[in-house]
């Protein structure tokens, strides 16, 4: 099990690393590709309520806070945090921050 | 017949004395022939002419000074005549429509309102300041036990819709002493809408206990699983960071890559069981080195997601260097279950650290030298929990029940013990963001170390 573990990591090294920068070049050319502006619904996903999300993103990490917790403008401020630290796609994150908006 | 004078008028009065003196016509030609006939009722009187004429200039001045006033009204913008209707149908117009000077008045008023709200911002930087708090106490066999505190505070600016700042401070009571440590600082931008950069010192990304579920208002127990929290992997990253998500159809690719200053290597310490590990806080980066790392993670379905992480670096002295790969293997299951009538959580992740062959102590002046070995160690945790959220009892359905295990494989090392431990824990929600936890950890340690049995409290609040 060790020599499995230790030749597993030398040999992930340098491929590894190619695989992130892979992905990190792929993303790059979709985004700058696409253009897409924060909001548009990406071509097949499935279409859910800002409610929806809010349920199904932010159970994932901890309890789900009430819309009524935050301010308009503090919830603003917050989503754009979780936006980066819990990967939020934009359609998420403007759908979740819409629905907040609305019930806080 | 000489009184009788026709007279055109184009107002009311004047219409009806024209009628008048028509309507007797026939008789002024009668009266021709005979002069000196006496007046009949048929004939206006001079005194009736008089009368009707003065009448009629009363009208008319009435009927001018009208004109001069609704002139005037329909200059100032007060009243203004319906279209298609004129004075003469003696209809009265009341214009629905505000004048200008409450137009210009209203206006005014708003712009003071808007003024008076910017001045409650701070500024055109949106601000929230959130944090976490935590008083604990703990019982632990074998130590005295204590009680302890500790306050995060978590600042977020929000400077455009691309360009973020997120600072964390935690203050903390130890050892008769506060201390205070900057667990977060980074500059964060949104390149598009799929990758954000990140510089300063964030989050290890490849640790997704850390990133996500340390914070102690979201971690289930009062204490933190062996080798992934303050064992094999960073806490934080001192460097830069990609990130982003890729949506593919309903699933995600969730993924991040860094460089930042590589772990330092310890090969002098006072400590033998820490020869051989690794220096997480090389602010300094010693030995020049950089790490380089990423974390990939798949959500297929809402309710699942699967990640992978890997750090590599060199550590130690530059002519000395040997290399270091930490790795993270992480599963998250999150469910709402109406089945269960509640709320299951289970997560997992187990890491690796590897560092390469080192002579250490080459010159035996630390006593134990020289000495050469790799430092391989491994450690994770699978932890369980249920809240029956369905419950219609308010009391039941804010209690959690968790059961974790942990285990930190060191025994080959200058550690020299495997240690796994099985916890359970109670927890009341008292909020969503506040919550009281109790805990019993049971611990068994080989090796000969003496395993330490704990009791935990802690109360946490987010907000």
């Amino acid at each position: 099990m060790k020599k499995i573990v230790v030749r597993t990591c030398k040999w992930i090294g340098l491929p590894g690393a190619t695989i992130i920068i892979s992905c990190v070049a792929l993303t790059w050319l979709i985004g700058c590709a696409t253009n897409k502006q924060s909001g548009e619904v990406a071509a097949g996903t499935t279409v859910k309520s800002g409610a929806q999300l809010w349920a199904e993103n932010c159970v994932r990490c901890h309890n789900i806070r009430s819309p009524g917790s935050l301010s308009p403008a503090q919830w603003d401020v917050a989503m754009m945090h979780m936006r980066v630290r819990a990967n939020l796609t934009p359609e998420e994150h403007k759908k979740i921050l819409e629905f907040l908006k609305s019930g806080s | 017949m000489i009184r009788a004078i026709p007279i055109i008028a184009n107002q009311t009065a004047a219409a009806a004395f024209v009628a008048l003196v028509c309507s007797f016509s026939p008789a002024a030609a009668m009266g021709q022939d005979t002069a000196l006939s006496p007046p009949s009722s048929d004939y206006v009187s001079r005194a009736e002419y008089d009368k009707l004429k003065s009448e009629h200039e009363a009208m008319k001045q009435e009927l001018d000074a009208l004109k001069a006033a609704i002139q005037k009204m329909t200059a100032g913008g007060a009243l203004a005549p319906a279209p298609g209707k004129t004075i003469s149908e003696g209809k009265q117009v009341v214009a629905p429509a505000p004048t200008e000077a409450a137009t210009e008045e209203l206006r005014q008023e708003v712009q003071t309102l808007k003024m008076q709200v910017k001045e409650t911002f701070p500024g055109t930087t949106k601000f929230l300041l959130g944090g976490y708090g935590t008083a604990g106490f703990t019982a632990r066999s074998g130590e005295d036990p204590f009680f302890d505190a500790a306050f995060n505070a978590i600042f977020l600016f929000k400077m455009t819709d691309r360009l973020f700042f997120e600072g964390e401070l935690e203050f903390e009571f130890e050892d008769n002493e506060t201390t205070t440590n900057l667990e977060i600082a980074q500059i964060s931008y949104l390149l598009n809408d799929y990758m954000t950069i990140g510089v300063g010192r964030f989050l290890n990304p490849t640790n997704f206990f850390v990133e996500r579920q340390h914070m102690n208002w979201v971690n289930k127990l009062p204490d933190k699983p062996l080798a992934v929290y303050d064992g094999l992997l960073p806490e934080s990253e001192m460097g830069g960071q990609l990130r982003g998500v890729i949506p593919i159809g309903p699933t995600k690719l969730e993924y991040a890559a860094f460089v930042a200053n590589a772990p330092g290597l310890i090969t002098e310490s006072d400590d033998f069981s820490e020869i051989g590990t690794l220096d997480f806080d090389n602010d300094a980066n010693t030995g020049g080195h950089v790490a380089v790392g990423g974390h990939l993670g798949f959500i297929p379905i809402p309710q699942i997601e699967i990640g992978y992480g890997i750090q590599r670096s060199k550590v130690g002295p530059r002519d000395q260097a040997v290399t270091a790969i930490l790795q993270s293997a992480d599963f998250n299951y999150v469910q709402d279950s109406t089945l269960f009538k509640g709320l299951i959580n289970f997560r997992a992740q187990w890491v690796w650290s590897h560092v390469g062959d080192f002579v250490y102590d080459p010159n035996g002046e630390q006593g134990f030298g020289p000495l050469e070995f790799n430092n391989n160690r491994n450690g994770g945790y699978a932890q369980l929990s249920y809240r029956p959220t369905h419950i219609d009892n308010d009391y039941i359905k804010n209690f959690e029940s968790v059961f974790r295990y942990d285990r930190f494989n060191q025994l080959h090392t200058p550690v020299g013990f495997d240690e796994q431990r099985w916890t359970i824990g109670l927890n009341y929600w008292v909020t969503p963001s506040a919550v009281l936890k109790l805990a019993y950890e049971f611990d068994d340690k080989n090796g000969g170390a003496r395993d330490q049995d704990a009791f935990l409290m802690q109360a946490a609040v987010g907000f």
